[in-house]
């Protein structure tokens, strides 16, 4: 039973956490850093030795850059086609397709799952949480042949379908619809709403919480989705962000400045949603949790 | 009499209405993983090309070659390998430092700064793999800034530690994207386990003169066991699941052979040299390892369950 030992005020065991705490503080936050100074530097810059974290003006001046030059390669692409917008075009709609279509298919579901008994209900839950069980990466092959049969190669329909839902969604509807009050559903009913009513406009309007987790799951699956782009989308105008940063670095991988700074302009989006949604960002680990139930 | 029969009908009314919400996801499931999983399954026995359309029935050969054969100099043996050393380099550290983070932000006097802390060791995480794997490579340049930190800490000078040359030190340097992308979002696993350890045991236990240490050791850690078995059972699927960023690097011109994990290997054999046949053998393989893991997911989350 040995006692706390004491530096001045502090235990020891307050001292150590700290160290760690900040230690590991530094190794997430400074490659972060590293990328914002470094979209604004050149090559010459980001190399040097040692490295220097603000960038130097006379870099902007010389060899006729600005301070956006970087950020112009970015958007120009390699050979001038300007693909940066389209592919962050294409990025923005399959990532909010699938996260809207996610929310809607998986609350429908998970509510028919928690709130009727209906013969068959635990057989269809079962064969759904089955599912979770099957890797997308497993299944990519047949999918692929699949796309190319229906001529999905190339198209929003091959970059979204296949994501339309998750099992994992329906799961997590369907554990928070649980507890949803069984009277509101009988009032409704009582009051003439029809089931699908009822769905729409008294259960769907009452469980953003939820909602909003689940969206912004799916929305970060699909801006980080690289391997299914990979293999249906071949076209340039057809890519995601995801393929274009790759495609970019494979070209530019002397300019480091103008890789940095697309990589900086693809993650905008994703740092607006985190800046202002975060709490969803962080309860998602806690939805994620009730998986142990 | 007449009354009972009435609200047994309503009552099968409703239950269909249930049964039909449920029908859009059933179709999408039975369309987009029973069928994709079987069909994997039966092109894994076919010897199925994408270019020569030919698909022949050949039984296990797939299998038998892809634990025989060199595959064109990336056998799927050394996948195995690959992914192996992966998970595990990965996962461990992975799990033990973000239970360790997570403990340290509950201690935490203030809630404010133990929030911030949380929002920053998550911030990776925001970040697209994609991003992650591209700001690392320029951070493990020859001349880039890991170098320089490292030889700081080394106290050595001009060494280069070849991060994306020498082989082991590549395979090193993806667990550390890896490591760096998802610390954050453990630790906040974490955190919701501990939060779920009513704070009473603790006072208990600093009225009993128990150390911090102590406490650690005896207290929140078999509390928490039931979380840190799924925490590290989800870290192995993820970890098994890995793509980007071995993509990444390999695109960049780091050497594929000793990061070849199974996905990069089931994509280049399938995708890129159109063995669909072989690749559905590997996928079949991936899936029958993720299969057994899930299972022990979903075995210890019902069973090991504390109460308090």
């Amino acid at each position: 039973m040995a006692m706390n030992r004491y530096i001045g005020k502090v235990t020891v065991g307050e001292v150590i956490s700290w160290i760690v705490l900040i230690v590991v503080l530094l190794f997430c936050l400074l490659p972060i850093a590293f990328m914002l100074s470094a979209s604004f530097m050149d090559a010459k810059q980001i190399m040097a030795m040692p490295f220097d974290w603000l960038p130097k003006k006379s870099f902007f001046t010389s060899e006729g850059r600005t301070f956006l030059t970087n950020f112009s390669k970015a958007i120009h692409g390699n050979n001038n086609n300007n693909m940066f917008f389209r592919n962050l075009f294409n990025s923005l709609l399959v990532a909010i397709s699938c996260s809207i279509t996610t929310v809607l298919l998986a609350s429908l579901c998970g509510y028919g799952l928690a709130k009727f008994r209906f013969r068959g209900r635990n057989f269809v839950f079962m064969s759904i949480m089955a599912t979770m069980m099957i890797p997308f990466e497993a299944i990519m092959i047949p999918l692929y042949m699949v796309a190319s049969m229906f001529k999905m190669m190339n198209t929003y329909a091959g970059l979204i379908v296949p994501f339309l839902v998750s099992a994992f969604g329906v799961f997590q509807m369907r554990q928070y619809l649980i507890t949803f009050p069984a009277e509101y559903l009988d009032a409704s009913r009582v009051d003439g709403l029809g089931e699908f009513p009822i769905y729409w406009r008294i259960v769907l309007p009452n469980c953003t919480p939820v909602v909003a987790t689940l969206g912004i799951l799916s929305f970060r699956n699909q801006w980080d989705n690289l391997l299914w782009p990979l293999l249906v989308s071949q076209r340039e105008e057809m890519k995601t962000i995801p393929q274009y940063i790759s495609k970019f670095s494979e070209e530019k991988q002397t300019d480091e400045g103008a890789l940095m700074a697309c990589a900086l302009l693809a993650s905008i989006p994703m740092f607006i949603l985190f800046f202002t949604l975060s709490k969803y960002f962080l309860g998602g680990a806690a939805v994620f949790e009730s998986r142990k139930g | 009499m007449k009354n009972k029969i009435k609200t047994y009908s309503i009552e099968r009314k409703q239950a269909r209405w249930g049964l039909l919400f449920t029908i859009p996801c059933l179709l999408f499931f039975a369309v987009f993983s029973f069928y994709p999983i079987i069909n994997a399954f039966f092109t894994s026995l076919t010897n199925r090309q994408a270019l020569n359309r030919t698909s022949e029935w050949v039984g296990l050969d797939n299998y038998v070659y892809l634990f025989t054969k060199s595959n064109g100099g990336f056998s799927f043996g050394n996948s195995l390998r690959a992914t192996l050393e992966f998970t595990l380099g990965t996962f461990i550290p992975m799990v033990v430092i973000a239970l360790l983070l997570a403990v340290f932000l509950m201690q935490l006097r203030s809630t404010k700064t133990a929030k911030f802390l949380e929002l920053a060791y998550y911030t990776p995480a925001v970040l697209s793999s994609v991003v992650a794997a591209t700001i690392w490579m320029i951070l493990f340049d020859p001349r880039g800034l890991v170098n320089q930190i490292s030889n700081l800490l080394m106290n050595t000078t001009g060494r280069d530690f070849g991060w994306l040359v020498n082989s082991n030190m590549l395979q090193v340097s993806t667990m550390i994207v890896y490591f760096w992308k998802y610390i954050g979002y453990f630790v906040i696993l974490f955190i919701t386990g501990l939060a779920a350890i009513p704070p009473g045991i603790y006072e208990a236990a600093t009225v009993d003169g128990s150390s911090r240490w102590h406490t650690f050791w005896r207290i929140t850690l078999p509390l928490l066991k039931p979380t840190a078995v799924l925490v590290s059972i989800m870290a192995m699927l993820q970890c098994l699941k890995t793509f980007s960023t071995q993509y990444m690097f390999t695109q960049n011109g780091a050497a594929r052979q000793p990061i070849d994990v199974i996905t990069m290997n089931i994509y280049y054999t399938g995708i890129r040299n159109g063995r669909l046949g072989r690749a559905s053998a590997m996928s079949i393989i991936l899936f029958l390892i993720m299969l057994v893991l899930t299972y022990l997911q979903f075995s210890v989350s019902k069973t090991d369950d504390v109460e308090y």
